[in-house]
């Protein structure tokens, strides 16, 4: 038994989840591989335990909570219904500082469809955590991924644009340099089918679709490599569309720059989006709307709104965040790195194959952090 | 007596055959003195060397593990299977066989691509549409997932494939692939075709050392006499040597020489018979000896070099540099 799993703090966290209607959930500590590669990405491979099951299928010790409760709970009778289930256990990564086995502890809430009322209720409890362990006020990071990806999806762009635009999102390094090309250069110099491009660039939409397929198929071509001729004609044509000369009117690219800069408390956010949105009359409604009506339901959760830091360039750096995200630190920088870290991912159950949308939103607790945090227990809590 | 130093060679196939013709060149003939199917063997002549025949896989874990000194293998393997390899081996030289590329190939009906820039925006695309990763087969899981990194491509899944790589896509596997290719044959065979800016490692047969291993002063010692023929020879192949005889050869004309022909004079200036010795790269031997004609030579001749030793051993130098 290691120091963490002794700390009596953390059983005591997970009991009052459970009071707040938590159910306790324990998944398997081997999970097959395949969905936090697909979910997370291959960057994870290298953090991660793997080994090879005699059937010839890659199995991994958990490195996270949230996949594994979410896929218990498609699995059980409840699937599609409301739900909520808190845990605390080991997770196993390959880290540089600290014990590749450590404690995560945390809540999901399942099917949920009060959006900003689920969203508040997760990050008011995200705060009890640090609570809990002496930190009455923590460094608040926020950001929503619904209002960049609305945002862009208000835009004047070509799908290629707005599509390529979303997924550099959650990789600042490239957005930035996704922009300079856009403006700057032609894009990718000429394609080398110039002169069927430009003579299809003009027609029917249908009779160019038709030609391309035809001419694939002419070539024997069906489907390789998963993609079908139809997919392949499609984004020909569009590569036809977005022609050889256009690029990112610099206007666009001052109005992404202005709305990556907003930052602040929620409220000052919130006012200077719809000043953004009424400037360049865009459409941010729905997605503002939301973020809105979050704030007040913290509010009645007695966060202050004035304590977070809301900025929408935040992001946490995987794709399957739809909504809100956030994460909180110590401010006093003493201990590095995400002490509560989470949002909403309702994109995630499709990615494991559910047939309807279910919502989904919660957070991971890393227990070590907040030990080493060295604060006392809060009043009322267990010592 | 001190350890021997080790060498690993490939144990079988055209990388074995060229390895001995490597160091036979280089004067250092690989014998198996317990015959032909043996795994060890030595270098005639060099008491204190050990050869041991592994395959090329192995000889890259080895390296790694500092279980040998020196071995010859691919660039491709040791940048795959040796996290921050430039910590654990230096690589001595090229060795101008193996000659292969990683690349990044997808199928040719894929009209729509034609760089990584478009790969990436097809790998999104495809997750939206199919809500999930596209699948890249590959043994190279690490250069591939580097290379993916540095492009910016996030949406992919690698899968592991040990054979036959190239038939992924049309057995539906996979939608595309990272492998090695000579000349691009097989690749064009299967449908596939290489993305544009898709070269992720120009690879060919390099001479290796490995830093952990145990380089006490024998096998030093070893190390760079070994390193001091290797580099006499690839110099002498460097090189065609000319030789005349001519009054009129002057420091003028020299410096004329060496700026238009690239020669160097080993031994300095002619001696006062005019007898003049110079090192000419192969390629511009006959332009020198018609320069030299034209000034007023009456014979110049040339000829092939077997070794040429000098003061420096600038492998061994990199190999003490990285010790």
């Amino acid at each position: 038994m290691n120091q963490a799993t002794k700390d009596l703090r953390a059983d005591a966290l997970v009991a009052s989840y459970e009071r707040a209607g938590y159910a306790p959930a324990a998944p398997a500590i081997l999970q097959p591989a395949e969905p936090f590669l697909d979910l997370s990405g291959e960057d994870i491979r290298r953090r991660m335990y793997l080994v090879n099951d005699p059937a010839g299928g890659e199995l991994c010790l958990r490195p996270d909570l949230t996949i594994p409760a979410a896929r218990d709970y498609l699995a059980s009778p409840q699937a599609g219904r409301p739900a909520s289930f808190c845990y605390l256990g080991p997770v196993f990564r390959q880290r540089e500082d600290g014990p590749a086995e450590f404690l995560q502890a945390g809540i999901e809430s399942f099917g949920r469809a009060d959006t900003a009322a689920a969203d508040a209720e997760t990050l008011a409890l995200a705060l009890e955590a640090t609570a809990l362990y002496g930190l009455a006020r923590p460094d608040i990071r926020m950001g929503d991924v619904a209002l960049f990806s609305g945002f862009i999806g208000a835009l004047d762009l070509a799908p290629a644009w707005k599509r390529r635009l979303a997924k550099d999102f959650n990789h600042k390094s490239h957005l930035a340099h996704d922009l300079d090309r856009l403006v700057l250069d032609k894009q990718n110099g000429k394609p080398e089918y110039q002169g069927v491009l430009a003579a299809l660039a003009n027609s029917d939409p249908k009779a160019a679709h038709a030609l391309v397929t035809d001419l694939l198929s002419i070539a024997g071509i069906t489907a390789v490599g998963g993609r079908s001729v139809g997919e392949i004609a499609d984004r020909f044509l569009e590569q036809a569309e977005l022609g050889a000369g256009s690029t990112l009117p610099r206007a666009t690219r001052v109005l992404i720059e202005r709305f990556l800069a907003i930052a602040g408390d929620p409220d000052e956010a919130a006012a200077e989006l719809r000043a953004l949105a009424a400037d360049a009359n865009l459409a941010l409604g729905p997605a503002l709307d939301l973020f809105e009506s979050r704030t007040g339901f913290l509010a009645a959760r007695d966060v202050d709104p004035r304590a977070i830091r809301f900025s929408t360039a935040f992001g946490r750096g995987l794709d399957y965040y739809t909504g809100m995200v956030f994460e909180l630190h110590d401010p006093s920088g003493a201990v590095k790195g995400e002490l509560v870290a989470g949002g909403r991912y309702d994109g995630l159950f499709a990615r494991l194959g559910a047939a309807q949308l279910v919502p989904a939103v919660g957070f991971a607790v890393w227990i070590d952090g907040l030990i080493a945090l060295g604060g006392s227990a809060a009043p009322g809590g267990a010592t | 007596m001190s350890a021997p130093l080790v060498i690993a060679v490939p144990a079988k196939g055209r990388l074995q055959e060229k390895a001995h013709e490597f160091f036979a060149r280089a004067g250092l003939a690989l014998v198996k003195p317990r015959g032909a199917r043996d795994y060890r063997g030595a270098i005639s002549g060099l008491d204190d060397v050990e050869v041991a025949y592994l395959s090329a896989s192995e000889i890259t874990g080895q390296l790694a593990q500092g279980a040998v000194h020196l071995g010859i293998t691919g660039e491709d393997l040791v940048r795959e299977m040796i996290p921050q390899a430039d910590r654990k081996v230096v690589l001595l030289d090229g060795l101008g066989f193996g000659f292969a590329n990683v690349v990044v190939a997808v199928p040719q009906a894929w009209i729509d691509v034609r760089n990584m820039a478009d790969l990436d925006d097809v790998a999104t695309a495809f997750r939206l549409k199919h809500d999930r990763r596209m699948r890249v087969a590959t043994k190279y899981i690490n250069l591939t997932r580097g290379f993916f990194a540095d492009q910016g491509v996030i949406d992919y899944r690698i899968v592991e494939s040990a054979g036959a790589t190239e038939g992924a896509p049309a057995a539906g596997t996979a939608e595309l692939i990272v492998d090695i290719t000579t000349t691009g044959a097989t690749l064009a065979a299967n449908g596939l075709k290489v993305i544009d800016d898709g070269t992720i490692l120009r690879s060919q047969a390099n001479l290796v050392a490995a830093r952990t291993a145990d380089w006490h002063d024998g096998a030093r010692e070893t190390a760079r006499l070994m390193l001091d023929r290797i580099v006499a020879h690839s110099r002498a192949r460097a090189f065609r040597e000319v030789r005349t005889r001519h009054k009129g050869l002057d420091e003028a004309l020299l410096a004329t020489a060496k700026e238009r022909f690239g020669v160097m004079a080993p031994y300095g200036g002619p001696t006062s018979s005019g007898m003049m010795t110079l090192h000419c790269p192969p390629d511009t031997v006959h332009g020198l000896a018609n320069f030299l004609r034209q000034h007023g030579a009456e014979t110049v001749v040339v000829a092939e070099l077997d070794y040429v030793f000098a003061r420096d051993n600038p492998l061994y130098e990199k190999l003490a540099a990285g010790l």
